[in-house]
C-alpha cells in the first residue's frame, strides 16, 4: 500500500467530485491511514458547518430589485422612443447643419465685405492725401527759380487724372508768364491734354496773342484749330496784321484760318 | 424557462427581455448575499451590496460578453466589495473587528457562525474569497480560475490548502 497522503483529494471526495475509481482508491487509502482519516473527519465536520451557515437576506432585497427592474423597463421604453425620434429627425439635423454652415459662410462674407469697404475707404483717403501732396509739390516746384525744376513741376501733371482748377491755373500762369521758352512749351503740352476745359481754351487764346516764340505759336495755333475754337479767329487775324510776326507763322495762319471761319 | 442555462437567459436579457432578470435574481441572489456576508461579516452591508450587484446587472446587461454568467456575476460582486472598502478607506482586514462585533451583538446567531466568521477573518482577503466561492457548488474550478485569472489546476490546489488552513483555525477556535 502506497503511503501517500490524500489530503488534497478530501474536499473533492466530500463534494462527490471524484470519479468512482478515484473514490475507491481514496477510500482504500483512508482505511489504512490514521492521519488521512482524522483529516477527513475534521474536514467533513467543518464543511458541514460552513455549508449550513447559509443566511437568507430580507425580503426587502427582492422588492427593491423588482422596483429597480420596473423602473429600468420604463426607462428602456423611453429610450426606444427617443431613439426612433432621433432617427426620424435625421433630415432635420442635416438641415440644421446646413443652415449653420450657410450662416458661417454668410457672416464670413459680410465680414470680408465690411473689411473691404474699410480698406477701400482708407486707400481712397491715402490716395487723396498723396494727390494733395503731389499737388503741393507740383505747385511749389513750378514757383522754383530753376527752369528745369519748373519743367519738372509742370511734368507732374501726368500724375493727375483729373487736375483741379488750382493746377490748371498754375499751368496757365506758366504758359503765359514764364520767361523760359522750355517751361512755356512744357506747360502748353500739359494743358493741351485738357482742352475741353474753358479756362484752358481762354488761356490758349490769350497765349496766342502774347506769345513771341514761333514754335510755341505754331503749337498753340494747331491746338486751337484742332478743337475748332472760333474765338481764336480774331487773335489770329491780328497776328497776320502784325509787323513782327514770322512769315512762316503767317503762312500757317493763312492755311488754317479758313477752317475756323 | 426554468431549465434554461444562466448564459442563455442572460443573452435574452441583453437583447431586451428584462423580465428574465427575475429568474436570475431568484437563482443567485442568496449566493451573492452569502458570499458578501461571509466576506464582510456584516448583514446590512451584504444586503446593500447584493442589491447593488443586481442593479449593475440591470445597468450593464449590454456588456455581458456571453462568457460564464456566474464568473461575471461574482466578478461584479467582488468589485463591488472592493469599491466599498476603497471608498471607505478601510482594508479587508477590518473584518476582524466586524466579526467580533457580530459575536457580541448578535447572540441569537449560532455559535458556529461566530467561529466560522472568526476563522474566515483570519485568512487573506483573496483566500477568503476563493474558499467562499468554492463552497458554492455551482461554481466550478474553471469559473473560479476565470474569476481569479488563474488555471483550474492551480485554483484546485490552492482551495485545498486554504480549506485545510481554515478548518484548522476553526477547530482551534472552538
Amino acid at each position: 500500500m502506497e503511503k501517500q497522503h490524500v489530503f488534497d483529494q478530501i474536499p473533492d471526495y466530500l463534494d462527490g467530485n471524484l470519479s468512482k475509481s478515484e473514490a475507491s482508491v481514496f477510500e482504500k487509502h483512508v482505511e489504512n491511514c490514521a492521519d488521512c482519516q482524522k483529516e477527513l473527519e475534521e474536514m467533513q465536520a467543518f464543511l458541514n458547518v460552513m455549508d449550513k451557515e447559509v443566511h437568507t437576506p430580507s425580503d426587502k432585497l427582492k422588492a427593491n430589485f423588482e422596483a429597480a427592474l420596473e423602473q429600468e423597463k420604463q426607462h428602456q421604453r423611453k429610450v426606444v422612443q427617443l431613439k426612433s425620434k432621433s432617427s426620424s429627425n435625421w433630415t432635420g439635423n442635416v438641415l440644421k447643419i446646413a443652415a449653420s454652415i450657410a450662416l458661417l459662410v454668410a457672416s464670413f462674407q459680410m465680414g470680408s465685405l465690411f473689411q473691404q469697404r474699410k480698406v477701400d475707404a482708407s486707400i481712397a483717403q491715402l490716395q487723396d492725401e498723396t494727390n494733395q501732396m503731389k499737388q503741393t509739390a507740383m505747385l511749389s516746384l513750378m514757383e522754383n527759380q530753376s527752369a528745369s525744376k519748373r519743367i519738372q513741376g509742370v511734368n507732374y501733371i501726368e500724375e493727375f487724372e483729373r487736375p483741379d482748377e488750382a493746377i490748371i491755373q498754375a499751368l496757365a500762369n506758366r504758359l503765359l508768364y514764364d520767361e523760359n521758352d522750355n517751361v512755356r512749351m512744357t506747360a502748353f503740352e500739359a494743358l493741351a491734354k485738357f482742352t475741353s476745359s474753358e479756362t484752358v481754351k481762354n488761356t490758349l487764346i490769350e497765349a496766342l496773342e502774347n506769345e513771341k516764340n514761333p514754335s510755341i505759336q505754331v503749337a498753340v495755333i494747331q491746338a486751337l484749330v484742332q478743337i475748332q475754337e472760333k474765338k481764336a479767329a480774331e487773335p489770329m487775324k491780328k497776328l497776320l496784321d502784325k509787323e513782327d510776326t514770322q512769315p512762316f507763322i503767317k503762312d500757317q495762319i493763312k492755311a488754317v484760318l479758313p477752317s475756323l471761319t | 424557462m426554468e431549465t434554461l442555462s444562466d448564459e442563455m437567459i442572460m443573452q435574452k436579457v441583453s437583447e431586451g427581455n428584462l423580465d428574465l432578470l427575475k429568474v436570475l435574481f431568484d437563482r443567485h441572489h442568496k449566493h451573492v448575499y452569502n458570499f458578501l456576508y461571509k466576506m464582510s461579516g456584516d448583514q446590512m452591508l451584504a444586503e446593500d451590496l447584493t442589491q447593488d450587484v443586481f442593479y449593475k446587472l440591470i445597468k450593464y446587461r449590454n456588456s455581458y460578453n456571453n462568457g460564464s454568467f456566474l464568473s461575471w456575476l461574482f466578478t461584479i460582486a467582488r468589485n463591488n466589495l472592493k469599491t466599498h472598502y476603497t471608498r471607505n478607506h478601510k482594508s479587508h482586514d477590518d473584518i476582524e473587528v466586524l466579526a467580533y462585533k457580530a459575536v457580541e451583538e448578535e447572540n441569537d446567531v449560532s455559535e458556529n457562525n461566530a467561529h466560522l466568521q472568526y476563522a474566515l477573518s483570519q485568512l487573506d482577503p483573496e483566500d477568503r474569497e476563493l474558499v467562499i466561492l468554492n463552497r458554492y457548488k455551482e461554481i466550478k474550478y474553471d469559473e473560479l480560475a476565470e474569476i481569479f485569472g488563474s488555471t483550474p489546476g492551480a485554483v484546485k490546489t490552492r482551495v485545498c490548502r486554504i480549506l485545510k488552513k481554515l478548518k484548522n483555525i476553526y477547530l482551534e477556535s472552538i
